[in-house]
């Protein structure tokens, strides 16, 4: 009987918003699915005078409040206006190339510039002294490369 | 009036153009006597956009609504400061401002103390190039001074949004940012032409793409600003496709910035800096496009333009002759590059920066065209909003702001990692730090924890190294702190600027990352004398009134407010009714704390005893503006007092 009593009150408290229609705009589900949507261009526009924004909002609370999840919306949307209705691109075709781009930029950009470094500091190495230097320096590249750095230092900070 | 705007855009174009013929016969012929006069065209050109100007500043202020674009733009009842920066507010206008800025620019260099310089010339037929395109469409298809049929009672008056002081600032400042790149531009194109690939090129324009950059940075901060006080999203930065437009060309400028040190100093990357500035240069006519023509829908297009076409033809034109002037020059180029001492030098870590700001500048480049991509390839179109680049970028300037925190610490030539570590021990303590502290204050988000542990990171390296220069100064001179301090720093400014637009960077990142991460916002309905809470603020309602300014009608709430229980005062947001305006605007009322905004909305009302708000708390927004300052501070310091770098050019001998 208790155990009755608690699964009733569970289901309840799992039931109530939805009999009520307690979800709001201020509801972690709406937030969530708002914040995916694109709404024909109006997601960044100001709620308090964009008609377009306000017929979203009230279509997603009533959703929420018919009954359906998250993820029943989103595909609500997706299925009446295609890929246009969310503000990021999703996991098709087109989408995962708008995603992965940056990505394979990125790898490019660093491959160039690993093949260009390295042959820049193999150039470097190539680059050999002539006459070993007269106060201990290795050579006299490093010497004169040193007395640059210390007056280079020394112009900063005197 | 109308025949002085209109002949002054008739001789813009046969001025630029005389000019143009002038410079080229000086140029192909020797002769000094055409220079001379391509000169005095350029000074006329100065002249002639001077007139037109205040003759536009004259019909906008005195609401002469027999020009189309008065009446469209103005009203009688319009302040008097927005009548006149209804100057560029439309597309005409705004095509003047470019003009005078650029003829005025162009003024500048040919009346420069370099003026003998013989690269002038050639820079000044590149300006004159756009010069002469800008007046060519101002004349065709962009007239300010066109009239109307009929004369209107009085004008349409300025899109409520645009009555705002960002109006009077943002749109000049991110021009002059714009036009200024088309100086270093010419430059690039004159060194090229003339086959004079040392760094001259970049010591004489570095001043240019220094303001150049500065300008498009406060153009920016001030647009941000100007959005979240009057857009009444809460936000300040959309990734609309037109902001994104105007940041492309600040990330590759960034880039250009820090890899001209290089060239300076090592002779090298001449390629990569005269490809970085072509690309800024054509990133902003990009951007003009963008606003004008119309192919992207953004709150900054223009929305009655034609003239992308223009620019997009111009653009194509620009680019297909910088690209064939630089592969005609390549091999000159490639050149007398010297080599790199070691994979961990500032020299690799800068290469690293400019790979990092270009990434970014392709992945903004990318969300902001593939909606028209995907579009056109696949017919379905793909929306590319904030969320996309929020994603995108996070990880980006995360890098960036790390090797921000780290570069300052590698030294030219060949660093010493055992060096590297302890100066960077500190910093990273720092860090660490502030890591652990957020967790422990039970602050969620662990991305938001890392962009902030890494932010203070490198704000804490560069106070190490203000404090190591003072102590190395100090020791050697005695100076106190505070003399050792001003004098390290005006002795190398441009060093100095460069880690105050640092700080500033870090103190701005802090403030994007807390708003992105840790706003909380509530829409709420209540009536007279209920209150609504968010996280410590309680705000009480206390009733609506009506009023009317400037003959708009004015709804205000009145709202008190409690932070932690304790009365601090009161907000007002509004709606206001414009008078030659179909839609209400918003005015929001913002209450700022250097730890958090509060951010109040009047959404709307049932009665005047029913109100809908909505509330945001934004925390640390203030410090967005605050680290805006400071970049600007520190760049102009640098711009005021930066001498170019002195070049260390190893004296090495190949092995026989």
């Amino acid at each position: 009987m208790n155990l009755k009593i608690i699964l009733s009150t569970i289901l309840l408290i799992i039931l109530i918003p939805t009999i009520t229609g307690a979800f709001t705009y201020n509801s972690k589900e709406f937030q969530t699915v708002i914040k995916q949507l694109d709404m024909q261009g109006h997601a960044d526009h100001e709620f308090s005078t964009c008609t377009i924004q306000k017929v979203y909002y009230d279509e997603v609370i009533e959703m929420l409040n018919g009954g359906m999840n998250e993820a029943e919306i989103i595909q609500s949307y997706v299925d009446e206006y295609g890929q246009a209705a969310l503000r990021t691109p999703g996991s098709g075709k087109s989408g995962i190339i708008a995603w992965v781009m940056p990505g394979i930029g990125l790898v490019i950009g660093v491959i160039i510039l690993a093949v260009w470094l390295k042959r820049l500091t193999r150039k470097n190495q190539e680059a050999v002294y002539v006459q070993p230097g007269k106060a201990g320096w290795k050579n006299e590249t490093e010497r004169e490369i040193i007395e640059k750095t210390f007056e280079e230092e020394r112009r900063k900070l005197f | 009036m109308y025949l002085i705007g209109n002949i002054a855009l008739v001789l813009g174009v046969v001025i630029s153009l005389y000019s143009l013929a002038a410079n080229i016969i000086g140029i192909r012929t020797g002769d000094r006597k055409w220079l001379e006069s391509a000169r005095g065209g350029v000074l006329s050109l100065v002249f002639i956009a001077a007139v037109a100007s205040f003759l536009l500043f004259y019909i906008l202020g005195t609401s002469q609504f027999q020009f189309s674009y008065v009446a469209a733009y103005t009203s009688q009842n319009l302040p008097m400061v927005y009548k006149l920066t209804a100057f560029w507010a439309g597309n005409a206008g705004s095509l003047m401002l470019w003009t005078v800025l650029l003829c005025i620019y162009a003024g500048m260099i040919v009346f420069s103390k370099e003026k003998r310089n013989p690269m002038i010339p050639y820079v000044s037929s590149v300006l004159l190039i756009n010069i002469l395109f800008f007046f060519t469409v101002m004349l065709i298809n962009g007239n300010p001074f066109e009239m109307t049929d009929k004369i209107p009672a009085d004008g349409k008056g300025l899109n409520p949004m645009l009555q705002n002081p960002g109006m009077i600032l943002h749109p000049v400042t991110l021009f002059m940012g714009y036009v200024g790149l088309a100086v270093p531009f010419a430059f690039a194109i004159a060194a090229l032409i003339m086959k004079r690939m040392d760094a001259e090129w970049i010591k004489l324009t570095r001043r240019w793409t220094l303001t150049a950059w500065l300008f498009l940075t406060l153009g920016n901060i001030i647009g941000a600003w100007w959005a979240y006080v009057e857009l009444g999203w809460g936000g300040y930065w959309a990734w609309d496709p037109v902001e994104n437009a105007s940041f492309l060309p600040w990330l590759t400028v960034s880039a250009f910035l820090h890899s001209v040190m290089i060239q300076e100093r090592k002779n090298m990357l001449k390629i990569w800096n005269v490809s970085l500035i072509i690309l800024s240069y054509i990133l902003t006519l990009f951007g003009t496009f963008l606003v004008r023509s119309g192919i992207l829908t953004s709150v900054h297009a223009f929305g009655d333009s034609n003239l992308g076409a223009y620019f997009l033809i111009f653009l194509a034109f620009m680019a297909m002759i910088s690209i064939y002037i630089v592969m005609t020059r390549y091999q000159l180029i490639k050149k007398d590059s010297n080599p790199i001492e070691s994979y961990f030098s500032k020299e690799s870590s800068f290469l690293l920066n400019n790979l990092i700001l270009v990434v970014a500048a392709f992945a903004v480049f990318w969300g902001t065209m593939y909606p028209l991509i995907s579009e056109s390839v696949t017919g379905t179109k793909v929306n590319v909003g904030a969320p996309y680049f929020d994603k995108v970028m996070a990880p980006i300037f995360l890098a960036l702001i790390l090797l921000m925190a780290v570069c300052p610490l590698i030294a030219w030539q060949k660093a010493a990692f055992d060096k590297f570590i302890k100066s960077a021990i500190v910093p990273l303590l720092m860090g660490l730090a502030t890591a652990f502290l957020l967790l422990a204050a039970g602050v969620k988000g662990l991305y938001a924890i890392l962009g902030l542990a890494s932010t203070v990171f490198m704000f804490g390296t560069h106070v190490m190294e203000f404090v190591r220069g003072i102590h190395a100064r100090r020791k050697a001179t005695k100076e106190n702190v505070f003399r050792a301090a001003v004098r390290l720093t005006l002795k190398n400014q441009r060093r100095y600027g460069g880690y105050i637009v640092h700080m500033g960077i870090a103190v701005l990142t802090v403030g994007v990352i807390s708003s992105y991460a840790y706003s909380s916002e509530v829409m709420k309905t209540i009536n007279k004398g209920e209150s609504i809470t968010i996280g410590h603020y309680e705000l009480t309602f206390n009733g609506l009134s009506e009023t009317t300014r400037n003959n708009n009608g004015i709804v205000v709430a009145d709202v008190s407010v409690a932070y932690k229980g304790k009365a601090i005062g009161g907000v007002k947001p509004e709606k206001i009714f414009y008078e030659t305006w179909p839609e209400p605007s918003t005015e929001v009322a913002v209450k700022t704390h250097w730890a958090q905004d509060l951010y109040v909305v009047l959404s709307s009302w049932e009665t005047k005893d029913k109100v809908t708000f909505m509330v945001k708390v934004n925390p640390f927004v203030s410090w967005i503006w605050t680290g805006g300052i400071i970049v600007v501070i520190g760049s102009a310091f640098a711009l005021i007092g930066g001498r170019p770098a002195g070049r260390i050019q190893p004296t090495s001998v190949t092995k026989s």
